[in-house]
């Protein structure tokens, strides 16, 4: 398949090429070297991009984690005592971190299991599907602030709809985002709302599970469940294994909605949703502490480095690619 | 031809991109084309009501100058700071900016504003409130000028009173008094209120404010000393949560999850009849409140004599560390803190202003209920402190809330929770 494929586009270049010599013809650059000039013109907007938006802040924020820099007058090379700090003398890097593990550990399979369970039931073949999937879809494209302040009124714990829904059934409701131990529930379900965006790609890989194999199993006597679990779920489990990952390493980086829909953005009730990243946030920006947040921000991103290389470890066992041997 | 093609479209994006790169630094003219030398004034007042007033000040003074042209630069309050730190760090900031003035000794002792000292005489702080100058010191020397700065208040609902057979001319002024005219104000049905007389974390006040009334008016941290887990804040705290026991936990969240502003406010509304709020609170009452019958006093002390401690906030006008023109910019400065512009400045939206002759004038110029509360809290700035946050302590209160917080909501006890927090906050001690 794949070398067919290449031997096509190389005679269409070859064919170009021969052109261009007999209009040209003379001194030229061989086709090789034009060739990666082109390659890196084209994306020269997000090499020059990531050299000088972000590879030097990230190399500056990297020597800056071992000062004690503030950002207008200090610099001082102050060697590990940023790291230090974070496990001997800052309690409130621990809240931090623990809200955050807590909180990862929930919205990942929540969401995940939550889109998978959406996008299986939208691929059903009823009248007025395409309706529905808008409406699951729709919470999707709004995002930031306004969902937060939306959230906030649907959570209110005397007039909330939320409430209101429990108290027809005679619960009475949590104080959600008042009470330090329903504040983080109250996110989660907020992000089980807009659980659309991860729905949309389960169904586009759903779409592509051919129907022929549904059938065989369907001969050879299998039940709704066990197609499920030994079709559908393998055959996208690329992509649950994308959504994971990827979802994982944005749930570490939580922080508008907690900034947002605390007061003053100072953590909420009993610091509970005190994220990593908004006490990060409050070192930098609050009491000048760059160097510190910038140790902080370097600690997230190995222990993050480290839970993107354990889950693509593991993605090896689970992960089913199609036509590839699994390697 | 298609390769041309692909070229140009490449070039354009690299081209696109460099400009990008490159472009606006130098556009900020320093002067002006008659030869003034451009100021920048960076503030956050974009609303309807606070643009207008400071653009009027600015115009009237670029009116009175030669010399000095302001431009004023608005940026949204969530951006303001950030944004001047990062053109403090690049050496290209404002020339004048508006600050919060519980941390200009934290920016002092981190170089990111300029030492006013050389552009003032010794006499220039006696235009200002005491309370407000101690906060622009550090190390002996003035780094801002105070704007603004606010006061509690207590409101009350003088029909309320009526109706509860208490006497509308005189409002509660101890702690003792405050329970006692509560109770009587509350209205239930029940066990549901449909009044609250009073709630003590209700309004613009917190638990601090308590504990510091309590204290005999001593903070968290004065002079350096911790005064965290004294016994008097243990009792203010005790306080408190006789309050939430009285009412009851659910009572306290229902009414304070439905607050809002103008019209739905507790207590426009008629929900609550006695609250704490800063003076400007009033011009709520006057547009949104219908003719309401209100009046106002100092919050209740702790017990008689021991002072109707208030806390207080505000802003200063300082100069960005490496700004192009300091001595323009505080010729500009003078002006806005001067006693005609902090005078307009008072008049038009009520706030508190630096100003000492400013303020005594707007007292005697305004009319009605207006100048009634004006007045009471231009009074109340007696007893208004205002708690900096001290450089040895930065962030310190981000380490006792969550503690009180605690407290507040049955989790832990005061005596263990003070403890904790006065051993968290000595930890982050900075030599």
């Amino acid at each position: 398949m794949k070398s067919y494929d290449t031997t096509i586009a190389r005679r269409g270049t070859d064919i170009a090429g021969e052109k261009e010599k007999k209009k040209t013809a003379g001194k030229r650059l061989s086709r090789q070297t034009r060739e990666n000039i082109f390659g890196y013109l084209f994306i020269s907007p997000w090499i020059i991009g990531f050299l000088g938006l972000t590879l030097g802040p990230l190399l500056f924020s990297l020597f800056a984690s071992f000062t004690d820099y503030n950002i207008t007058s200090k610099m001082n090379f102050i060697g590990l005592d940023n790291f230090k700090r974070m496990f001997t003398i800052d309690d409130l890097f621990k809240t931090s971190l623990w809200n955050t593990l807590y909180y990862v550990l929930f919205s990942v399979p929540l969401t995940t299991a939550g889109a998978i369970f959406l996008s299986v039931l939208l691929n059903q073949k009823i009248k007025g599907m395409k309706f529905f999937r808008t409406l699951y879809y729709l919470p999707a494209i709004l995002s930031g602030v306004a969902v937060y302040f939306l959230w906030m009124q649907l959570l209110s714990p005397s007039t909330g709809l939320v409430n209101t829904f429990l108290g027809w059934f005679g619960i009475e409701g949590p104080a959600w985002l008042f009470d330090p131990e329903w504040t983080k529930p109250a996110l989660l379900l907020m992000k089980m709302w807009s659980v659309g965006g991860g729905m949309l790609l389960y169904l586009a890989s759903l779409q592509g599970v051919s129907s022929s194999m549904y059938e065989a199993a369907e001969l050879d006597g299998a039940g709704a469940m066990q197609k499920f679990f030994y079709i559908t779920l393998p055959m996208i489990s690329p992509i649950i294994f994308f959504d994971v990952l990827t979802s994982t390493i944005g749930s570490f980086q939580i922080f508008q909605e907690a900034y947002v829909m605390t007061e003053n953005g100072s953590g909420g009730p009993g610091n509970s949703l005190l994220f990593y990243n908004l006490h990060m946030w409050n070192n930098a920006f609050e009491v000048f502490d760059m160097g510190y947040a910038s140790a902080m921000a370097w600690l997230l991103f190995i222990v993050v480095m480290i839970l993107t290389v354990i889950n693509m470890k593991l993605g090896k066992k689970w992960v089913h690619y199609e036509g590839g041997d699994n390697k | 031809m298609k390769k041309g093609i692909i070229f140009i479209i490449s070039a354009i994006l690299l081209l696109g991109t460099l400009a990008g790169c490159s472009g606006e630094e130098s556009a900020q003219a320093e002067k002006t084309k008659d030869g003034k030398v451009v100021v920048d004034f960076w503030t956050f007042w974009g609303s309807e009501t606070r643009r207008p007033i400071i653009e009027k000040i600015i115009e009237d003074f670029n009116q009175s100058q030669d010399e000095v042209f302001v431009k004023h630069t608005y940026l949204p309050w969530g951006d303001i700071w950030t944004k001047n730190l990062a053109s403090v760090a690049a050496g290209n900031p404002a020339d004048v900016i508006i600050n919060d003035i519980n941390s200009v000794a934290q920016r002092a002792e981190n170089e990111q504003v300029e030492d006013l000292s050389n552009y003032m005489d010794d006499s220039f702080k006696d235009q200002f409130y005491p309370h407000l100058w101690e906060t622009v010191m550090y190390e002996d020397k003035p780094y801002a000028v105070p704007f603004n700065t606010d006061t509690r208040l207590l409101f009350y609902n003088k029909d309320a009173f009526k109706e509860a057979g208490l006497d509308p001319e005189n409002p509660p002024a101890t702690w003792a008094e405050l329970e006692e005219y509560a109770e009587k104000l509350d209205i239930k049905d029940g066990s549901r209120y449909e009044r609250v007389g009073f709630y003590p974390l209700w309004g613009s006040i917190g638990a601090a404010s308590w504990m510091t009334s309590a204290d005999g008016g001593k903070g968290f941290i004065k002079d350096g000393e911790l005064y965290i887990n004294t016994p008097e804040k243990k009792e203010a705290l005790e306080w408190l949560l006789g309050w939430k026991e009285r009412l009851g936990e659910k009572n306290v969240q229902s009414f304070e999850a439905e607050f809002g502003s103008e019209q739905s406010n507790p207590f426009i509304a008629g929900k609550v009849a006695m609250w704490i709020d800063v003076g400007t609170f009033y011009t709520q009452i006057r547009d949104y409140g219908k003719d309401m019958n209100f009046g106002v006093a100092p919050i209740p002390a702790y017990e008689e004599g021991s002072g109707n401690w208030s806390d207080g906030g505000g802003f200063v006008a300082e100069v960005p560390k490496g700004a192009k023109h300091p001595e323009e910019a505080m010729k500009f400065i003078e002006y806005l803190t001067g006693p005609e512009a902090q005078k307009y400045w008072a008049m038009e939206n009520y706030d508190n202003v630096a100003n000492i002759e400013a303020a005594e004038a707007a007292v005697e110029e305004l009319q009605g209920d207006d100048k009634y509360v004006y007045e009471a809290a231009v009074k109340n700035l007696e007893q208004t402190q205002l708690f900096p946050v001290p450089v040895e302590y930065p962030d310190y209160q981000s380490r006792i809330n969550p503690h009180i917080d605690n407290v507040l909501l049955g989790k832990t006890t005061p005596e263990k929770a003070l403890k904790e927090a006065e051993k968290d906050v000595e930890k982050l001690k900075r030599k």
